[in-house]
């Protein structure tokens, strides 16, 4: 036999790759977007500004950067920042944002489940009832199907 | 902690609504399949983000979307031992009938207990909001029905010992 056709390693290549139609994430410009500075919220949270402080984290949330630790780390100081919140503030919180930011504000709940520690899970849960009575069904459905993720 | 279980299996219920919506969309790959995406996972604009739910870190569902199927897993409270061991058993007795179940994996998705796989095909000839109601039932009846089986495992016990014990 021919030496050529001794491996059978050309099964393996992926000749899809050379396929006109193979769908590529869209090159969005990585923008060095780090998210939100830590001190900076957490100032704010000290001064018991809560509500600016999470609109601070939503106005400058790192959607475009292709750095998961940068993502972990900013959905770390959101969980805190959503955590600070006493129930009865969340209401008037979510009432007072627009789609977009419940959107972002849905995604971070939702990453913030992966992480449950003591007590977090519920209060999480408070947040997404609140936000599903305003944003809906659309807001979750925008969540899963947005490519960009928190 | 048990307040937190109908605002829990709500948001579960909310999460499914949203995502059970699939519809018939066949392979891209291989002509003339159709199989179902989120298990197949080889193109990834047919994904969905996943999505958990968590109750406390040992209770948890993962939701994994795409354009015709969704896969739900769920990982069950397991206290000790004889809960971890009377869950496999009632989970694997389950899965081994999943033919019959339709909807059920027949292994669960790593690091949940059970898995279920919901295609184009099931939403066409079942109820979207119906499967749904059966999903979040069969999360409410499980925690109870392993109680049970804890309950009668130890009394069980408790009554053969001591009828073994009367020899003495």
């Amino acid at each position: 036999m021919a030496k050529n056709t001794g491996s059978s390693a050309f099964r393996r290549v992926d000749v899809d790759q050379f396929s006109e139609e193979k769908y590529e994430e869209e090159a969005v410009a990585e923008d060095e977007a780090n998210g939100p500075n830590e001190t900076d919220i957490q100032r704010i949270l000290n001064e018991g500004r809560n509500f600016d402080a999470l609109l601070h984290a939503l106005n400058t949330a790192p959607l475009s950067t292709k750095n998961q630790l940068v993502k972990e780390r900013v959905v770390q100081t959101v969980l805190k920042v959503l955590l600070t919140f006493k129930s009865n503030e969340i209401d008037v919180a979510v009432k007072s944002l627009d789609q977009p930011q419940l959107d972002l504000l849905m995604k971070y709940i939702y990453r913030g489940f992966e992480y449950p520690s003591d007590g977090s899970s519920a209060q999480l849960l408070t947040w997404h009832e609140k936000v599903f009575s305003v944003g809906g069904l659309g807001c979750i459905i925008r969540v899963l199907t947005d490519r960009k993720r928190v | 902690m048990s307040t937190t279980l109908q605002p829990y299996l709500k948001a579960v219920r909310q999460t499914l609504t949203a995502a059970i919506c699939v519809e018939n969309f066949s392979s891209q790959v291989v002509e003339r399949h159709n199989k179902p995406e989120v298990e197949v996972r080889t193109s990834k604009e047919l994904l969905l983000t996943p999505v958990t739910i968590s109750r406390n870190d040992k209770e948890k569902v993962l939701i994994e979307g795409s354009i015709n199927s969704l896969r739900i897993s769920i990982a069950i409270k397991q206290a000790d031992e004889i809960e971890k061991i009377l869950c496999h058993k009632f989970m694997r007795f389950m899965m081994m009938r999943a033919e019959n179940f339709i909807i059920l994996r027949r292994k669960p998705v790593e690091g949940y207990d059970i898995s279920f796989l919901v295609t184009n095909f099931h939403t066409e000839q079942m109820f979207k909001h119906k499967l749904v109601d059966f999903i979040i039932h069969f999360m409410e009846e499980i925690d109870k029905e392993i109680s049970e089986m804890k309950l009668a495992v130890n009394s069980r016990a408790r009554i053969s010992a001591e009828e073994f014990l009367k020899r003495f």
